[in-house]
């Protein structure tokens, strides 16, 4: 019983496979449109032997880390920053506030007149877009640390620094992981996306664009696939960290 | 939205001089301001309370038992009267006072041994030290092989045990504790009365405990201070002239019992 549920997520996948693959060998219009998938595999072989999957993986991957690394390690900052000081509060969270309404490609025309039309104009994107979430959930979690928890840190005289290592920090670290699972999903969103926008350069969102031009359906869907799985990996593996970090928080 | 909530921790870290615990508690008077409506929780609150004693407070729920102790532990600065320790009067919390909330409030990310050792963080004390006394009073409070658990882990009577173990671990001269025994069983709840009564005559230490266990109330206090409710007011002060250990059984102790008791649900009565 365990055990079947457990694989209970993969009936979907393999049920729109078996669909698809029964589309794709209906007639030479239908393999146009639903490849079959014999010839994702063999494009796949093909763009991994030729290291093009690979380059293009990396450069995404890249790219996504290090805006996540910029924009929530920025975003953690302005969040404390905004929960320690009244003064700090006022002046960004109205700014904060404002700027967030803008959808991200809304910035493309502004962005692109600051830092040029390459690779760095997309770094920025990623970070911002790991940037919100952080900001907002940092701030929430260090704002609403429960009253007791605070009143037993005042009781046993903790101070204002060791309150917040010992109490407030970790009454927060939930709503940090929440925020740090929004933050990848989002920057490995924008990663691809923002490669749309922008001069073409490697990563996978490219080769998509490329696949495209092209005709290779098969190499689209390939880049779908590995866009889809990675950002499947990455959250995967922020779950993981959470539950280690929160391994004291009751689940279920 | 706003970040005051971390502003008002800044309390003085010093711990007020020592002292031998006199607490003095002149016409006390306690409101809350809810939605535009005031309530007068506490009603011209007279008690003193000696060094080294027991007092018990009895009182139906909702009386302002666990409001009067956290104002006497100095978490709230917002009262009308005095509240003096040794003629100085609670501007905030101090290591000297000691408290067991009444839903315990261990925290939740920290495991029973951080927890009991969060008491000690501002001790400067080796750390071998505070291993040790931590491991003393793990097996105080008979939660030796939970000192690893996360209080998620640990039933609602456990958690109280290690509640009353943090509160211990740094001998606060005034300990005031919020029904610490009320989720126990008979039997661990009677050994920690003896336990409670044996710190107590060990550190000298001033003890006021909240609880609905008139048995235990006399059990324990010097002194039983029976609340009456809306306003929250002290009804009578009820002294407890037996010595310890004391006899439940004995017929003097029933006695004082059954007064109290009597007195608690005429209270019921009148409402
Ligand atoms: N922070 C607060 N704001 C407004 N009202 C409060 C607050 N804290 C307590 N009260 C009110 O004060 C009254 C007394 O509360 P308190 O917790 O002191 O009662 P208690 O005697 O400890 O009751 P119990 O035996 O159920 O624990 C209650 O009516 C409660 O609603
Ligand atoms: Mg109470």
């Amino acid at each position: 019983m365990l055990t079947l549920s457990r694989f209970r997520g993969f009936v979907l996948p393999i049920a729109l496979i078996m669909l698809w693959s029964a589309l794709s060998h209906r007639d030479a219009a239908h393999s146009f449109i639903f490849v079959p998938l014999e010839n994702v595999v063999a494009s796949a072989r093909e763009m991994f032997l030729n290291g093009e999957l690979s380059r293009n993986w990396t450069a995404s991957l890249i790219r996504t880390s290090s805006g996540f690394a910029i924009g929530s390690g920025i975003g953690i900052a302005v969040g404390s920053i905004m929960a320690i000081s009244r003064f700090a509060d006022r002046l960004i969270n109205p700014l904060y506030q404002a700027v967030r309404q803008v959808p991200l490609m809304g910035f493309i025309p502004l962005i692109s007149l600051w830092f040029g039309n390459g690779e760095s104009s997309k770094l920025f994107i990623v970070s911002l877009a790991a940037f919100y979430p952080m900001v907002l959930n940092t701030y929430e979690g260090l704002i609403n640390t429960e009253k007791k928890y605070l009143s037993v840190a005042s009781v046993f005289k903790l101070g204002r620094w060791r309150t917040l290592r010992y109490v407030t920090l970790p009454s927060a670290l939930p709503s940090i992981f929440t925020g740090l699972m929004q933050a990848t999903a989002f920057a490995w969103l924008s990663s691809v996306g923002s490669e749309f926008f922008f001069n073409p350069g490697p990563g996978l969102g490219n080769m998509m664009l490329n696949a495209q031009a092209a005709f290779r359906m098969d190499a689209v869907l390939l880049s779908v696939i590995a866009i889809g799985v990675t950002g499947f990996g990455m959250n995967f593996l922020v779950q993981r960290a959470s539950r280690v970090f929160l391994r004291w928080r009751s689940t279920r | 939205m706003s970040g005051g909530a971390m502003a008002r921790l800044d309390d003085d870290k010093r711990s007020e001089p020592s002292h031998p615990g006199a607490l003095a508690i002149k016409s006390l008077n306690k409101r809350y301001r809810m939605d535009g409506r005031i309530l007068q929780v506490l009603q011209d609150i007279d008690l003193n309370i000696l060094p080294g004693e027991f007092v018990s407070i009895v009182g139906r729920s909702g009386c302002g038992k666990s409001t009067l102790l956290r104002l006497i532990v100095g978490l709230e600065a917002d009262y009308d009267g005095d509240i003096l320790l040794d003629d100085q009067p609670i501007r905030s919390t101090s290591l000297d006072r000691g408290i067991v909330f009444q839903d315990h409030s261990l925290l939740p990310w920290m495991t029973v041994e951080q927890n009991i050792g969060f008491a000690l963080l501002t001790l400067d004390l080796p750390e071998s030290e505070k291993k040790r006394r931590v491991a003393e009073h793990i097996d105080l409070v008979n939660l030796s092989g939970f000192a690893k658990a996360y209080p998620r882990e640990l039933s609602g009577g456990m958690a109280q045990r290690a509640a009353i173990a943090r509160a211990l671990v740094n001998e606060p001269k005034i300990l005031l504790l919020d029904e610490p025994l009320g989720a126990l069983d008979a039997l661990t709840r009677i050994h920690l009365q003896r336990e409670l009564q044996r710190i107590r005559t060990q550190n000298r230490s001033t003890m006021i405990m909240v609880t609905h266990d008139v048995e235990e109330a006399v059990y324990l206090g010097d002194r039983v201070v029976v609340m009456d409710a809306n306003p929250g007011r002290i009804g009578r002060v009820v002294t407890v002239p037996l010595p310890h250990p004391r006899d439940r059984g004995s017929r003097a102790f029933q006695h004082i019992r059954d007064e109290i008791l009597a007195d608690l649900t005429g209270a019921h009565d009148t409402d």
